[in-house]
């Protein structure tokens, strides 16, 4: 399977970008967000390379420790339109996508475009929603566009959802089904800073929000340029029967009921070649796929009952694989 | 461990076995101590190591060191430190033991006694046999490469002595293989616990498996297809007698006189390097003339062969002494185990311990052993029969008894025509003999040699006679067989010549071994010639009576007195010292004849294999540092230097230091683990991970400078760090070298494994066939399904 033959919409043919230019770019956008969220510069990076492999990006975590700061402050720092979407319980597939509404004096139904119908979409806990919105959202998370009452629109390119989930107050909220959060390219959690960023985002927050000051480094056109020139990053075949090991260990580890997707593969694969630009190379290394490993692959597994039961989590399953799947399998040994 | 213990005296049981051929080679059983209880040390050291869970390199260290305790506590003379640790007077000592021993090899037809330098020699390989043998069978657990160290101690007694190619002999060391296969293999099968039988049942450990009785017949049936095609198959188990006797000897039958063949033996001690002492000889005669030992009398189409010596007489029925000059020799044995004694001339009188007879045809003292003999003495009177009463005495009358015996030969049409040519003229038989002794001299183009060539007349002595280049047996053989032509009887003698001169007594050598001819005179008996140029015996004596009467005057070799000055003296292991004076015409032969004569110790053979042995032995510790480092060439060679090849030695020497690497490591994070084993080196490893991760994902070719000096920097770096047993370890018995030959052998596992269920699944697949074939004609015949 060539990975590359994929059946992705391409976008419009942007002038290419040089290694150099990618990673000053993309160096500008985190700096830009740590001066937000302190001290997370690896978690930035992962949100940002899930961006430009034009993913979608599950913040799972405890309430206040900046998920919706994150996704705020990357949305700002890239010129281009940003929507919110609050998750509530009675919010309607219809308010996700838009609505075709009666127009008297036309005396036609016109199409009101819903809140999904912007580059940077921010799902606040989304797992608050009903099962039936929560599920046209996913829709148009795949499809990249939105058919009401029989015509079908075209989202905006870049485009992506950043989605963010509560994983502890879970009273009358509808979780993610496993099977939906394959969609996600990845989940990533931010995490508590630790003393030294904690004093600084103190410091920092004294006058102002920094979010308010923030400046857009990057448009839109710029997004789709970097989304085209990460495409162009060398993978070796070696690394691909890497990726290829890493997925299948999923699949055959004891401890997991269901493995990762084949698109999970696919995108294990592209958010390693963002990875590999953003460091400047034009080819990608284990390396970058080590960093992508358990943000991509541990949300989508299914472990079994029993390690569920005995306190095992996905994430170390994950860790465990990476520590044994070898870098270069021996084809020529058994 | 059970399983090791158990394999190591499997190993050392059969290399026991295998040394049963040596029992044709040596006399008595004395040698079996020294060797089994080598064999037994050894075994006791690697199981101890091994028990102690030391590696292969440390095993065979100490079997190695075993050995040289054995050594130096059998064979060190005393020489060794608490007589166990060998010092370096053990080494010279041993030096000697083993040229001792290689002269023993070559001048001694087996059996042998089992002493000194031969037992030593043995003691020595069968010791490096033995180690390697244990590396085979329990270290490397290779058995089938434990058939090489078994043919190796299987060859050395079937080459020394041919007659152990008997089928018999071949039986123990076959079995012995056999075992140590089956044994392996028993053992590898139940490591699984359970072993698998034909019928698809299972059997416990421990309990015989229904199929080895199959397996032991199949073994029987090897054994003997082996053992027939080795009965059928002519081998030619002569050998190096064959080849050097060139047909004028024997073909390497034994003669039913302790196995010797008188021809073998005198090229063998010809042709071996150095001299041994054989006899040291104190004689009232101021010129000795030859050492009768043999006497060859009959001549059919192999050449001379030795006379049966079923003639005998009474051991005291000696000539009595006349009016000429009686001497009196004494003989000390120093080195003979000849079946005959050597005697001077016509004997009067013998003091000799043993069971001896006289022949009387021949003269020659047979019916014992010289082994036994440490000293003898011999009277004897030299007959010196005049050149005038030569030429006046008449031959043999063809009415004698004897006639038909000392002249027949085969009819070779081309040399009968050149005896009548070089025979024109002659009358009587001293005329003769003086034709073929003119036609057989330097004079006449001949020369000597030890190296024997062949031309194509089929005939070895039309071939000597045109090469014009031999040594004593061709010179003797074919001026005996020349006579006969010319109807005169004669005969070829062996025996030894004069020797050189040791103060007051005569030292007679190995490279005096000489052959020489007897011719019948009525009258004077059978008088004494030596045909071979002088110049390549060393001791040759010249017989006045050989000269033309009418040269006397001019040949100074002419008079007795006068040959007596130069050849009673001739400079002692030197062997073109031979007087030029003795040559007729004053022609010397040339060097090199004279160099590789009989002397036969030329410069260049002053070689000693045993230093040869001992420094193998030495170097062993030193193969797998030896081989380790030309890995680590191969791959710095700034010819084929890639970032490839700089990351496999820098994973190597990790290996080789003890640095984890584990497999699911990226080259970046390898490099990174690298680095913090060895901080000095941190740059050097850091370039060699980022050089290899190019190599191996980038779309280009990482490039390659300075990566040869990272892998030195680093290797330099981590035998720094190391400790002293990492370093040492890390030098003569690399990890990473273990660690390859450890998946070279698992891959040959995986292989054979693969290879056993395909052949398992093809059997069950005829099997499955037969089966329903079976049923449905079982059905056919019963009746029933």
């Amino acid at each position: 399977m060539t990975f590359e033959s994929s059946p992705v919409q391409q976008p419009q043919a942007p002038a290419p970008l040089s290694p150099q230019e990618f990673k000053a770019t993309a160096e500008a956008i985190l700096t830009n967000v740590e001066w937000v969220i302190e001290g997370k510069s690896h978690t930035i990076k992962l949100a940002l390379s899930v961006m430009l492999a034009e993913g979608h990006l599950l913040l799972e975590d405890v309430p206040g420790v900046g998920k919706t700061q994150l996704a705020k402050a990357l949305a700002r720092s890239v010129d281009c339109s940003v929507r919110r979407i609050q998750f509530t319980p009675d919010l309607l597939p219809s308010d996700v996508t838009g609505v075709s509404i009666f127009d008297p004096e036309k005396r036609d139904f016109v199409f009101k475009p819903g809140a999904i119908f912007g580059n940077l979409i921010l799902g606040d806990e989304i797992n608050r929603a009903s099962p039936k919105t929560q599920s046209a959202l996913l829709e148009c998370m795949e499809e990249r566009q939105v058919t009401v009452d029989g015509n079908t629109y075209k989202l905006r390119s870049p485009f992506m959802v950043i989605a963010t989930q509560n994983p502890v107050e879970m009273e009358g909220t509808y979780p993610l089904p496993e099977a939906q959060r394959d969609r996600f390219t990845a989940r990533l959690a931010i995490g508590y800073p630790d003393l030294k960023a904690e004093l600084e985002l103190l410091d920092r927050r004294e006058e102002y929000n920094p979010l308010d000051a923030l400046r857009p480094v990057a448009d839109g056109e710029m997004i789709v340029r970097m989304i085209a020139a990460a495409r162009a990053v060398h993978l070796a075949p070696e690394l691909k029967r890497y990726v290829v090991d890493l997925v299948t260990a999923t699949r055959t580890n004891a401890q997991v009921r269901l493995g990762a997707s084949p698109r999970a593969t696919l995108q294990l694969l592209r958010c390693t070649q963002v990875l590999a630009a953003m460091d400047g190379r034009d080819f990608a290394l284990p390396d970058d796929v080590q960093q992508l490993a358990v943000p991509v692959l541990a949300h989508r597994l299914i472990p079994t009952t029993e390690t569920t039961m005995g306190g095992g989590d996905t994430k170390a399953i994950v860790s465990d694989i990476l520590r044994h799947v070898p870098v270069v399998s021996h084809p020529g040994r058994f | 461990m059970n399983g090791q213990r158990h394999a190591t005296m499997v190993a050392a049981a059969t290399l026991a076995l295998t040394l049963t051929p040596l029992l044709g080679v040596f006399e008595g059983l004395g040698w079996t101590f020294p060797v089994l209880l080598t064999i037994t040390m050894i075994a006791v050291t690697g199981a101890l190591v091994r028990a102690a869970g030391r590696g292969q390199g440390l095993q065979t260290l100490a079997m190695a060191a075993a050995l040289m305790v054995v050594l130096t506590a059998g064979f060190g003379g005393g020489t060794g430190f608490l007589f166990i640790i060998p010092m370096p007077g053990t080494f010279e000592h041993w030096a000697q033991l083993a040229g001792s021993g290689v002269a023993d090899i070559v001048v001694n037809a087996p059996p042998v006694a089992p002493e000194g330098g031969i037992l030593f020699l043995t003691v020595v390989g069968v010791g490096i046999v033995a180690i390697l043998h244990d590396m085979f069978v329990v270290g490397l657990r290779t058995p089938a490469l434990a058939g090489l160290t078994l043919l190796t101690m299987y060859l050395v007694p079937v080459s020394v002595a041919p007659e152990a190619t008997a089928w018999f002999w071949f039986i123990l060391p076959a079995v012995a293989y056999l075992w140590i296969l089956a044994d392996d293999n028993l053992r590898r099968v139940s490591a699984f616990g359970h072993r698998f039988t034909g019928a698809g049942q299972l059997v416990g450990q421990g309990f015989p498996s229904p199929m080895a009785r199959t397996a032991r017949w199949s073994a029987v049936a090897f054994i003997a297809a082996t053992l027939t095609i080795l009965t059928v198959v002519p081998v030619n188990t002569s050998g190096l007698v064959d080849r050097v006797s060139g047909g004028f000897g024997g073909d390497g039958e034994a003669y039913g006189l302790g196995d010797v063949n008188p021809w073998a033996q005198l090229s063998g001690s010809l042709n071996r390097p150095e001299a041994v002492d054989v006899l040291r000889v104190t004689t009232t005669d101021p010129n000795p003339r030859y050492l009768r030992m043999h006497v060859l009398d009959e001549l059919n189409n192999d050449g001379f062969v030795p006379n049966d010596y079923d003639g005998e007489a009474e051991f005291d029925q000696f000539a009595r002494p006349g009016i000429q000059q009686e001497y009196t020799a004494e003989i000390e044995n120093l080195n003979s185990r000849a079946p005959v004694v050597p005697v001077y001339g016509t004997p009067t009188g013998l003091d000799i311990d043993g069971d001896w007879l006289i022949d009387a045809d021949t003269g020659v003292i047979v019916g014992d052993t010289m082994a036994d003999v440490g000293s003898y003495t011999q009277t004897y009177i030299d007959p010196a029969p005049d050149t005038a009463e030569l030429a006046r005495a008449p031959g043999m009358d063809p009415g004698d008894s004897r006639w038909e015996a000392n002249t027949e030969h085969p009819d070779v049409p081309e040399l009968t025509e050149i005896v009548q040519d070089t025979t024109r003229g002659a009358s009587t038989v001293h005329e003769k003999v003086l034709a073929v002794l003119d036609h057989l001299s330097v004079a006449n183009g001949f020369r000597y040699s030890l190296e024997t060539s062949e031309a194509d007349s089929g005939e070895a002595v039309l071939d000597f006679l045109t090469n014009k280049s031999g040594f004593c047996q061709q010179y003797a053989a074919t001026m005996a067989w020349m006579l006969r032509e010319a109807d005169v009887p004669a005969r070829v003698v062996i025996g030894m010549s004069q020797g050189r001169r040791d103060g007051e007594s005569w030292i007679l050598t190995s490279h005096d071994y000489h052959a020489w001819v007897e011719v019948y005179y009525e009258g004077p008996g059978w008088v004494t010639y030596d045909p071979t140029p002088s110049g390549g015996v060393p001791g040759s004596v010249s017989f006045p009576w050989a000269a033309e009467p009418a040269d006397t005057a001019d040949d100074p070799t002419a008079a007795p007195d006068a040959t007596a000055d130069p050849t009673a003296d001739p400079s002692a292991g030197d062997p073109s010292a031979g007087d030029p004076s003795e040559f007729p015409n004053g022609e010397a032969p040339d060097g090199s004849t004279g160099s590789a004569a009989d002397g036969g110790s030329g410069a260049g053979s002053r070689f000693n294999p045993a230093w040869l042995a001992l420094l193998l032995v030495l170097a062993v510790p030193f193969v797998p540092a030896l081989w380790r480092g030309g890995i680590r060439r191969s791959r710095l060679d700034p010819q084929r230097l890639s970032a490839q090849s700089a990351w496999s030695e820098a994973a190597d020497l990790a290996t080789d230091y003890g640095v984890s690497l584990s497999d699911s490591l990226t080259p970046r994070q390898a490099g990174g683990v690298l680095a913090q084993a060895a901080p000095g080196a941190r740059e050097a490893a850091t370039a060699l991970g980022s050089a290899m991760a190019q190599h191996r994902y980038a779309p280009r070719e990482a490039p390659t400078a300075g990566l040869a000096d990272a892998v030195t920097d680093l290797r330099s770096e981590l035998d720094r760090l190391a400790q002293r047993r990492q370093r040492l370890r890390a030098r003569f018995w690399p990890a990473s070298l273990a660690a390859k030959l450890a998946a070279r052998r698992s891959e040959g596992d995986a292989a054979m494994s693969r290879r056993s269920a395909q052949a398992a699944e093809k059997v069950r697949a005829v099997v499955r066939r037969r089966g329903r074939s079976n049923s449905r004609k079982g059905g056919s015949v019963t009746g029933r399904p």
